[in-house]
């Protein structure tokens, strides 16, 4: 029974850590309408700040927060006026795909000219220390890793819902010509959002660098799980990303016990196609985020 | 996206060898020449790669580019066929056998993962495509005993060409020399042929090539397992070439995402692109690779990646895109055709109202329609709809917007189902039929236009025509001759090497209407071809309607320009919220007061009763 508690509560750290880093990419998605396959690349980059933050500077990792998430909203502003912005037009799909799956080539291998191919270990700091709840025990980073998460959800809906730029992201989310001439500056919100998006990645990095080594390929490992996550969730759904990720955190744990560990990244990929394919609006998705079938 | 490439532009009829033909024959021969010329292990290792690169992203073109699919998974085809032929090999079967087997359960496989994810656009149909491969390469490396597992597998020591294995470089690039230009062949020869062309045009419209009578999910499975059987087949090669696999090698994403990336590189789409994408990478990077190894580590991906960036932003539609540009501002553009220029058309124009002398009498029912209703969620769209329509007939369509006319149109081209009633039609056999989708309709002889036109905008006008046509000609020669006489009919002859998406709307509409008339449709349903056109488009439209009805074709038409229903109905339905509330003669029926209420209200209809 203790075993079987220990999995889930696993599971659900897991979630948390699945959830903030899928945030950002639904946030993309649901406004900019690109799915940016360099995303696990921008958390990779984000790693790599941090741990480079920490060793150097001798700071607590949760310190270099201040430097990683503006640096990330730059680098989601930049990719999106240089390289989406020219694109948004494209009569076809594959261009902006290419665009994205170059971005994140070209940051893989950059990483790897640049760092090596050896993995880079941030000091944790003390976050890797066990807290006791109950029967169960869980790392203190990854405890502040879920809770980061709620908040993070928390305070986007809060921010997308009451504030004036967030009410005109979500029109442009909506419907872009018709925020247009509303006197939205529509090129102006895809900048922010692609920002804002890369931000949360960032604030997901900086979390997570203290409890994974970092390596140029650690944003694959990771993106994949969050498109699963966002297709769950319903694509640009908030809310939808952060209960998919406990979704597929738990589903994670509990194969990787009880079917086999090599095993789980199956079982997940599984599921991904099973919801892609069967319900594509996602376990909590409505109709109007069906926009990628035909 | 345009998918005309340097074999159509120059001209299937003369069928002259122009420079661009030379250029390429020159570059694949030097592929081959070049490296026997020099004899250097390495060089020769450059070209085998080059080579097997553009194979491998030619036979991924044909559902990328053709299809339009963008996979980012090829590499499990690749990685089942290298895994086919070293299985095999160490169980003592020759890869000349394994490769066969290999492509075999490469298509199977191929045509199984595709077919659930047709219905995945852009991005999505490419994130499905890796979580794919993600899943094999895990069970790939789960199931040890067959692959060998993470540690991977060897072949064992056997050489000659009975074992595709050597211990020089030659007769590895001659084998891949002779795959690369098979591929080549089986590219081109789709390119050109009908599935070639029901491929690009699934890609551009789904729904107007299902109009067109295309089997749309039919064509793309035959493309997927055409080209997954191809890159197994040449995963096969490579596997003996390199003696040794293993699952993150054979699986791999960013393999996947090279393969691609030639072609897109090369121009996407085209038949030559993807050798052109290769041929110019491939030998940067491996280069890069040897001369400044190990401290160069991801310098090659890197190269890779910004390239990528670079073609996207300024060249999206490749080097293949380029040169046509360069080629086209060389010669052609003076003479650009007018759009207004007006072709013969072959109805006398004073015919309008009085009944041509030659036409072929009303015949009996072909169509039939009976209690069709249809509801969307709480709107009952059409109520118990009810008429026939005879052989040569022209029967207008008319009612106030909303009134159901574009949903009962979809019923009864297959295009919806209905929720009760029945469609029949009837066959050339004399037999009524109940098709059930738009092909099966299609095959009895119905065709249908759009009333927001569908063209398939990255085709030229011809090839556009050229859809439809295919669908009597299975040659690409009569089709295309079909075409061009179809096209100078509907007044589209100057315009037929103009691309579809830089046509007026009355051009798009009468492209419309020439594709389906390539068809040689038996019963036709023309969706407003009349809306938003310009007086003498009008009148050129309703001489076009006559033509088509006097060579006995039946007709509906939907149409809101009164003038036009008036002088072609010989008999007009008014349809007005989902029920049929008039039918008769186009004079009576107009008087209606029923009709009157239903466009203009109760308020008018009283007033002048």
């Amino acid at each position: 029974m203790t075993t079987f508690l220990q999995v889930l509560l696993n599971g659900l750290m897991l979630g948390g850590l699945f959830a903030i880093v899928a945030i950002g990419l639904t946030l993309i998605f649901g406004i900019v309408k690109v799915v940016n396959f360099a995303h696990g690349e921008f958390l990779m980059a984000g790693m790599f700040v941090t741990w480079l933050i920490t060793t150097r500077l001798g700071l607590h990792p949760y310190a270099s927060v201040i430097i990683v998430v503006p640096m990330m909203f730059l680098l989601g502003a930049l990719t999106q006026r240089v390289l989406i912005q020219p694109l948004m037009s494209a009569e076809d799909d594959h261009v902006q795909i290419f665009a994205t799956v170059g971005l994140s080539t070209a940051m893989i291998n950059l990483a790897l000219l640049i760092f090596g191919a050896d993995i880079a270990n941030t000091p944790n700091f003390g976050l890797r220390t066990p807290i006791e709840i109950g029967p169960v025990r869980v790392l203190s980073g990854q405890l502040y890793i879920f809770i980061a998460a709620i908040i993070l959800v928390a305070a986007l809906q809060l921010f997308l819902k009451n504030s004036q730029t967030g009410r005109a992201i979500r029109a442009v989310a909506q419907h872009r010509v018709a925020a247009e001439l509303m006197g939205v500056n529509v090129p102006r919100i895809y900048i922010l959002s692609f920002g804002l998006g890369a931000a949360c990645v960032g604030l997901a990095a900086v979390l997570i660098a203290p409890l994974y080594p970092t390596s140029s390929n650690i944003g694959t490992y990771f993106v994949l799980t969050a498109f699963v996550v966002v297709v769950l969730g319903g694509l640009g759904s908030i809310p939808g990303a952060f209960f998919g990720a406990l979704v597929i955190g738990l589903v994670d744990s509990l194969s990787g016990f009880y079917i086999g560990s090599d095993l789980r990244e199956a079982v997940v990929f599984g599921i991904f196609l099973l919801i892609l394919i069967l319900k594509p609006s996602g376990l909590f998705g409505k109709r109007m985020t069906l926009s990628h079938l035909s | 996206m345009s998918i005309s490439d340097i074999h159509s532009q120059t001209g299937m009829n003369t069928r002259s060898i122009g420079w661009p033909q030379v250029a390429f024959g020159v570059l694949l021969a030097s592929l081959l020449l070049i490296p026997l010329g020099i004899d250097n292990a390495f060089v020769s290792h450059v070209f085998i790669t080059i080579c097997l690169f553009a194979a491998l992203s030619t036979a991924w073109n044909i559902v990328g580019g053709f299809a339009g699919q963008l996979s980012l998974g090829h590499a499990v085809f690749y990685g089942i066929g290298g895994y086919a032929g070293v299985i095999l090999f160490n169980l003592g079967v020759t890869p000349w056998i394994g490769m066969f087997v290999g492509a075999a359960v490469a298509a199977v496989v191929g045509m199984v993962i595709s077919y659930p994810c047709f219905r995945l656009k852009g991005p999505f149909y490419t994130l499905a495509s890796i979580a794919f491969l993600e899943v094999i390469r895990v069970l790939s490396l789960h199931f040890k005993d067959m692959t060998g597992g993470a540690t991977g597998m060897m072949i064992d020591l056997r050489l000659g060409w009975t074992w595709m294995v050597f211990r020089e470089r030659w007769p590895s690039l001659l084998i891949v020399f002779g795959m690369l230009l098979v591929t080549l062949a089986v590219a081109w020869a789709i390119r050109r042929s009908r599935l070639g062309f029901y491929l690009v045009a699934t890609r551009e419209r789904e729904s107007a090539a299902r109009a067109a009578g295309v089997r749309t999910v039919r064509v793309r499975l035959v493309a997927v397992a055409i080209s997954s059987a191809l890159c197994a087949m040449l995963g096969t090669f490579h596997a003996m070439y390199l003696t040794y696999i293993e699952p993150a090698a054979m699986f791999s994403l960013a393999f996947s995402i090279q393969i691609a990336m030639f072609a897109l590189i090369g121009g996407i789409g085209t038949v030559a692109g993807p050798l052109l994408g290769a041929a110019l990478l491939v030998p940067i990077t491996e280069w890069a690779r040897a001369s400044l190894g190990a401290s160069a580590l991801g310098l090659h991906g890197f190269v890779y990646g910004i390239v990528l960036i670079a073609f996207v932003l300024f060249m999206p539609n490749g080097i293949m895109g380029a040169i046509r540009r360069f080629a086209r501002s060389g010669g052609k553009a003076a003479v650009e055709p007018a759009q207004t220029e007006t072709g013969p058309i072959v109805a006398p124009a004073n015919a309008v109202a009085a009944p041509d002398p030659d036409r072929p009498g009303i015949g009996q029912d072909i169509l039939k329609v009976e209690n069709l209703n249809k509801r969307f969620g709480g709107l009952h769209v059409t109520r118990d709809v009810n008429f026939t329509l005879r052989e040569g007939e022209v029967l207008g369509l008319i009612g106030p917007n909303g009134a159901g006319k574009t949903t009962l149109f979809n019923m009864i081209s297959g295009f919806m189902t209905p929720d009760e009633g029945k469609v029949s039609l009837r066959g050339v056999d004399g037999q009524f039929h109940q098709p059930t989708n738009p092909a099966d309709f299609a095959a009895l002889g119905m065709g249908r236009t759009f009333q927001i036109v569908q063209p398939f905008a990255a085709m030229t006008v011809e090839e556009n025509i050229m859809v439809g046509a295919f669908y009597r000609h299975h040659d690409e020669r009569d089709a295309r001759e079909a075409a061009r006489e179809t096209a100078w009919r509907m007044g589209l002859g100057p315009l037929l090497n103009a691309e579809a998406r830089g046509l007026t709307i009355g051009g798009l509409k009468r492209l419309e209407v020439a594709r389906v008339m390539a068809m040689q449709p038996r019963v036709l349903l023309l969706d407003e071809v009349m809306a938003g056109i310009n007086q003498t488009d009008v009148r050129r439209a309703i001489d076009l309607m006559l033509s088509i009805r006097d060579t006995g074709v039946s007709i509906i038409a939907i149409e809101h320009v009164m003038q036009a229903v008036m002088s072609l109905s010989d008999r007009v339905i008014v349809l007005a919220s989902g029920e049929v509330i008039a039918e008769g003669r186009p004079q009576d029926v107009v008087r209606d007061p029923h009709v009157v209420e239903a466009y203009l209200g109760k308020e008018f209809a009283h007033a002048h009763a």
